[in-house]
């Protein structure tokens, strides 16, 4: 009979963990608190933006929501986000599966022009969208700031699917060849599995980066084309409301449902994973 | 099974036109610069289990994905049946592939994995249920089909890779190191089982692996394989007797290898010279003058009571290792090291005992080899 003596250095491994947790609470703080800080303003009872709040109410969130022109902002924010999920995972994905395991010349530049968007300053990009959907006739709508959106949501879609793309067995890919299986299905029965669980958080974070744009929704913005973010740039200047709090914490209140989706997303596959027991 | 396939008619091409055979025309496959497998000749006939075994790099797993179509040739061609494949994307080669680690679709239980090439041939449900439940039936695993790959054991993941890959009737089998990632005991069992399989079904195989334990065990042919090249083709018992050079005696089982020289020819005997070890006779061709080198495999090296004229010599004991049935010796003789093998039942217990050995061996029993580096 073999002892193990892993349970010696656990007492200092927990002592470690909890020095670890109370010098991370500050940073922790640190970075939620100014967000959350939108929450207790929108529910204040009052006419103008104070703090600390002078007492709860729903009045401001109630204000927001019967408002035309705020309720208008939030539904070209979904759709513009609609837009840009949707051609972000199509490209990205599409992306990811045909660079998969593939050497060519010229690869790293084609990497680079996907990933292009994220390092390219939004300011340049948003000129470049904004001159280019004017020349074209486009600007007016939601459409042009959902495809300039689409854009910068595309790199994030690509990381993720690249990243779980990394777990695919490449033999997969020639053993259901070898089985009969044509394009479409070795993608509906060999990738889509696989890169799922990374469609799923790309998805998402096209769609919080679309949600938080501002700069060329900005540009391009016009009175049919109004985001929500632009709405609030706008307003913050010479109309100071708590209905701007109001649509802060509905940002964060879609950013965080977005989130706990992920990660109840995740735990779901973790432990369907543990719950089937194991062969010997 | 495989003589009704292969019919009376004996002109040339009948054999290789029926059901299951392989045949590979001056394949060539190159990197670049790098010629990964050189003109190679090949035929799997049907019904026949075909190793190929050489250690990594000589082309051999090259030479198989070429016949599947994962790899393209540079030139040559393939036949499956008889008929040229080159154009033909793998999905319609109709080969059953076992991949070295199953390949099998973690997401789907054991018997949608056997099921799949049935789905992509648009069989209907009912019946493609059967044929799988058949299928796993046939390799033991009846009852399991609804387990998923990580549930099962590496022995039982590389059934239901055997089901899969035999399940829509495929033209011929290939197995690329099918058993590298099972243990010792169970690798022994399975390749019972496959060859069982193979011989019911009357199946043709191509077989890959760098085992040479394996390829002796399975094979009704062993093609032996080395920078892209064959070296040597015929029934495992052939190839370890009589190999043609040193390199595939040494590559296949355990061998002494002693460099020499003809000296002279008698009808079909020679006289070699083995340096250090004196003088050698071999049963065996050989020019006069010519450097060879004579081959003696452990378990024909033997003691001897006294200092041998010929074929042996007097050494000293380096070691002896008792690995259960048998025993290891080495011995340096002449400014060789030299293995001797004996059975443990019939050691004479000099297994301790330092100093000096007399060793030889039986001219029947010595090869002279190309040599070939």
């Amino acid at each position: 009979m073999k002892r193990s003596k892993t349970t010696s250095p656990r007492p200092q491994g927990r002592a470690q963990g909890r020095a670890l947790a109370l010098l991370s609470l500050p940073v922790f703080a640190f970075l939620v608190i100014p967000t959350a800080i939108v929450v207790p303003v929108a529910l204040n009872d009052s006419r103008y933006i104070t703090f600390p709040p002078e007492g709860v109410s729903l009045a401001a969130v109630q204000g927001f929501f019967e408002d035309h022109a705020w309720t208008t902002a939030l539904s070209a924010s979904l759709q513009a986000a609609a837009i840009a999920v949707v051609l972000g995972v199509l490209l990205g994905a599409t992306a990811a599966i045909g660079l998969h395991g593939r050497k060519f010349p010229g690869q790293p530049a084609v990497v680079g022009l996907i990933l292009a968007p994220m390092i390219v300053p939004t300011v340049v990009l948003a000129l470049a969208f904004y001159q280019f959907f004017i020349s074209v006739g486009m600007v007016g709508s939601i459409i042009p700031i959902g495809l300039a959106h689409a854009v910068i949501a595309t790199p994030y879609v690509y990381l993720t699917t690249r990243a779980s793309l990394a777990g695919l067995n490449p033999a997969l890919v020639r053993s259901a060849q070898s089985l009969g299986a044509g394009a479409l299905s070795i993608l509906r029965h060999v990738y889509l599995p696989v890169i799922l669980p990374g469609l799923v958080s790309g998805a998402l974070f096209a769609f919080s980066v679309s949600i938080d744009e501002t700069v060329m929704s900005l540009f391009m913005q016009s009175p049919s084309a109004t985001t929500l973010p632009v709405k609030m740039f706008t307003d913050i200047q010479f109309n100071l409301t708590p209905k701007i709090a109001v649509s802060s914490a509905v940002l964060v209140t879609v950013a965080t449902v977005g989130l706990l989706l992920q990660v109840i997303y995740v735990l779901r596959r973790r432990s369907t994973a543990r719950m089937l027991p194991l062969a010997v | 099974m495989t003589t009704s396939v292969i019919s009376a008619d004996t002109t040339p091409g009948a054999a290789t036109a029926a059901r299951g055979s392989i045949e590979l025309r001056q394949v060539r496959k190159t990197y670049g610069d790098v010629v990964a497998v050189d003109e190679l000749d090949l035929v799997v006939q049907p019904g026949e289990f075909v190793t190929l075994l050489g250690p990594s790099g000589s082309g051999k797993t090259t030479t198989m994905m070429m016949v599947a179509g994962f790899e393209e040739h540079t030139s040559g061609s393939v036949l499956i049946d008889g008929k040229p494949v080159d154009a033909l994307p793998p999905r319609e080669r109709n080969l059953g592939v076992v991949f070295q680690n199953y390949a099998l679709f973690p997401h789907m239980n054991a018997r949608e994995n056997v099921e799949f090439a049935l789905r992509m041939r648009k069989i209907p449900r009912a019946e493609r249920r059967e044929r799988a439940e058949a299928a796993l039936e046939r390799v033991g695993l009846g009852g399991l089909g609804g387990r998923r790959p990580r549930q099962l054991s590496g022995g039982q993941q590389q059934r239901v890779a055997l089901a899969r890959s035999l399940v829509f009737n495929p033209a011929a089998l290939l197995l690329d190191e099918p058993m590298a990632a099972l243990d010792k005991r169970l690798r022994e069992h399975m390749q019972e089982e496959i060859k069982t399989l193979q011989k019911s079904l009357g199946i043709s195989v191509l077989f890959v692996t760098h085992d040479q334990d394996e390829a002796m065990a399975m094979s009704d042919r062993i093609v032996v394989m080395k920078d892209g090249r064959i070296v040597q083709s015929g029934p495992p018992e052939e190839v370890y007797a009589h190999p043609l050079t040193d390199w595939v005696a040494s590559f296949l089982g355990d061998t002494n290898l002693v460099p020499c020289t003809v000296l002279e020819r008698h009808g079909s005997e020679a006289v070699v010279d083995l340096g250090g070890l004196g003088i050698g006779r071999v049963q065996d061709r050989g020019v006069v003058g010519e450097r060879y080198a004579v081959s003696i495999r452990p378990e024909h090296l033997k003691f001897r009571p006294g200092a041998p004229e010929e074929n042996g010599g007097t050494g000293t004991m380096v070691s002896s290792t008792n690995l259960g049935a048998t025993i290891r010796h080495r011995i340096t003789a002449g400014g060789h090291e030299l293995q001797l093998r004996e059975l443990s039942s019939e050691s004479t217990g000099r297994s301790g005992a330092a100093g000096e050995v007399h060793v030889g061996w039986d001219a029947a029993n010595a090869q002279l080899l190309v040599l070939e580096g």
